[in-house]
Parts: C-alpha cells; structure tokens; sequence
C-alpha cells in the first residue's frame, strides 16, 4: 500500500475528528463524523486485502468498524453516560476481534470484567456527579482539540506507515493459520499457573492495595466534610 | 493479519490518546484510558497468536489478564478520587485542579 494514500486517508480522518470535537472552531459535527466515517472505511478497505481468508475477512472489517466508530463516539460525545455506553460497544468489538484470533477465554473475561463490572462502576459515578440542566461548559468544548488531534493523528501516521511497510514479505508468510484452540480455558489456566505463579501472587498484592487505598480516600472524603482535615 | 489487528490497536490507542488530552472531564479523562487499554488489548493477542517466528504462544492472552486486573484496580482507586475532587469542588473539570500547575 502506498504511503501517500495513507498519509491522505489519515489527513481526512484527523480533519474530520477536528470537525466532531465538541466545541471545535467550526463547529459542524454531523459533516466531520460522514468524513471520518468515510476516512475509515476506506482505511479498512485499504488494510482488507493484508487480512486472512475471505469470511474471516468480512468480519475482521465489521468488528473494526464498529470498534473504530464506538471509539470515535467515546470521544466526541457531550454527554458522558452516552461515552460509556459507546464505549461498552468498543468492548463488545474488541471482544469479537480477540474470538477471531481465537482468545476465546479472554473475549469472555474482557466482557464480564469490562463490560460488566468497570462500566457499572463509571456510570454509579457518572450518575453520582450528574448536574441538572443541559451538559456543562467543560463538556461543550474540548481543550486544545487541534493541538491533540495533531498529535494523536502524527502518531498514527508513523505507526501506520512503518506497519504498512514492513508487510511486504517477511509478515505475509504469518497469514497461515496456525493450529486452533489456542485460547480455551484449560491452555490458558495451565499456562497461568505454571509459568505466571509469582505474576498471580504479585497480582493479589496489587488487587488488596487498590481495594485498601479506594477504602482510605473513601473514608478522607467523610472526615473533610466535617471540616477537621489533618 | 497481524499487520490489521496491529492497525486497528494503533488507531484505538491513537484515539484514546487524542481524547485523553482533548477532553475535560475528568470521567472521560478516565474512560480514554480503558480505551488505550482496549488497543493494547488487541496488540498484545495480536503478537502472540501470529508471531514472528510462526509457532503462536499464550503469552499475549496472559498479560492482557493482567492487564485486566490493573485495569480494575485503577478504575477503582481513579473513580474513587474523581468522587472525592468532586465532593470538594462540584465539578468534574479537569482544569479547576492546578495546584501542582507550574505558574
């Protein structure tokens, strides 16, 4: 794939972000989200021919898309329980993808842990922190939108690129398909509880530390509402 | 293949990135961060079910459990502080907390 195109398809994409940022100068969302959605298909289509046999394909394009769109939504919506939502469908995407590399085991526990018990947590507190009326002024208008949209976009385009690159012979010989039933969960376990034992025990030790400071900086909040911060 | 999980991982993190330094609320600061992960996510399978020597390892899958578990733990100390930033000012922007902002 030529770099050019790519540096074009990824000029549009970054301009059509500009466009969907809340608050952008222009300040025409719905043409900026058409652009972008159009920036990325053709990139998908572009990146299709690199991917594996034809009905793997159809869906390594769907669950890209809707992975790319949810993300977008993420971060251009005003309202921050809709981000939340869009972004339990990122996880449903990633999910779809981890099944199509057959991570089967790690496609459920990123849907039961993310989807279930992270995002639960984020909209308790979204709707711990809701204001009445209409969304604030800090969600109206993004901070700098072209200064970061520069940046995430130059990122991108040099990872693309050098990915791009690099396919030409060496990568296309790991299109084969490798034997199946690599991600079950008894391959997985063993794997975990052989080689990764202290990794496991390191694990809990960060788990409790987590649950014992959430506790600590829960119990700071009551004392300072009673006005006697030491 | 690898090569379009590794694309489709860039551009998640890429977007995640974008919308941690763009956005202002301190929630969405949070969320753009599980999305990197989520990138991450996909990269880290990515390289272990089509790596460069040709025999596919669990590797990949393994750290992105743990991946999961830092995750939570972050969430959970990270949520924690936006309540209390919140009970003491009433607002999640990100910018009405610079005590440690030079000038």
């Amino acid at each position: 794939m030529p770099s050019v195109l790519l540096i074009i398809l990824l000029t549009l994409g970054g301009v059509g972000l500009y466009l969907a940022m809340p608050g952008g100068r222009l300040h025409i969302g719905r043409a900026g989200l058409i652009l972008l959605a159009g920036a990325g298909a053709a990139l998908v289509a572009a990146v299709l021919p690199l991917s594996g046999e034809y009905g793997q394909r159809i869906w390594f394009a769907l669950l890209a898309l809707i992975g790319l769109i949810g993300a977008l939504r993420v971060i251009t919506h005003r309202k921050p329980i809709y981000s939340a939502l869009y972004f339990i469908l990122v996880v449903i995407a990633t999910a779809g993808l981890l099944i199509l590399m057959q991570a089967e085991f790690l496609a459920a526990a990123l849907l039961i842990i993310y989807a279930g018990a992270i995002l639960v947590t984020y909209v308790f507190v979204i709707m711990l922190a809701q204001q009445s009326g209409g969304p604030p002024p800090y969600d109206r208008k993004a901070r700098e939108p072209f200064a970061g949209v520069v940046t995430g976009f130059i990122l991108l385009a040099v990872l693309t690129i050098r990915l791009a690159r690099g396919d030409g012979q060496a990568l296309s010989a790991l299109t084969a398909d490798p034997d199946a039933g690599l991600g079950g969960v008894v391959q997985v376990g063993t794997h975990l509880l052989t080689q990764y034992v202290v990794g496991i025990e390191i694990t809990g030790v960060l788990l409790l530390a987590a649950m014992v400071g959430a506790i600590a900086i829960a119990r700071r909040r009551a004392v300072a509402d009673e006005g006697e911060v030491d | 293949m690898l090569v379009a999980y590794l694309l489709v991982g860039a551009a998640l993190f890429a977007l995640g990135l974008i919308g941690f330094v763009t956005r202002r609320n301190l929630i969405i600061m949070f969320l753009c961060t599980e999305l990197m992960f989520q990138g991450i996510v996909v990269n880290l399978v990515a390289f272990g079910r089509y790596p460069l020597d040709g025999n596919p390892t669990l590797d990949g899958q393994v750290f992105s459990l743990f991946l999961l578990a830092v995750a939570a733990a972050e969430a959970a100390l990270g949520l924690a502080l936006v309540v209390l930033l919140y009970r003491y000012k009433g607002t999640l922007d990100a910018s009405v907390w610079k005590l440690l902002k030079d000038v």
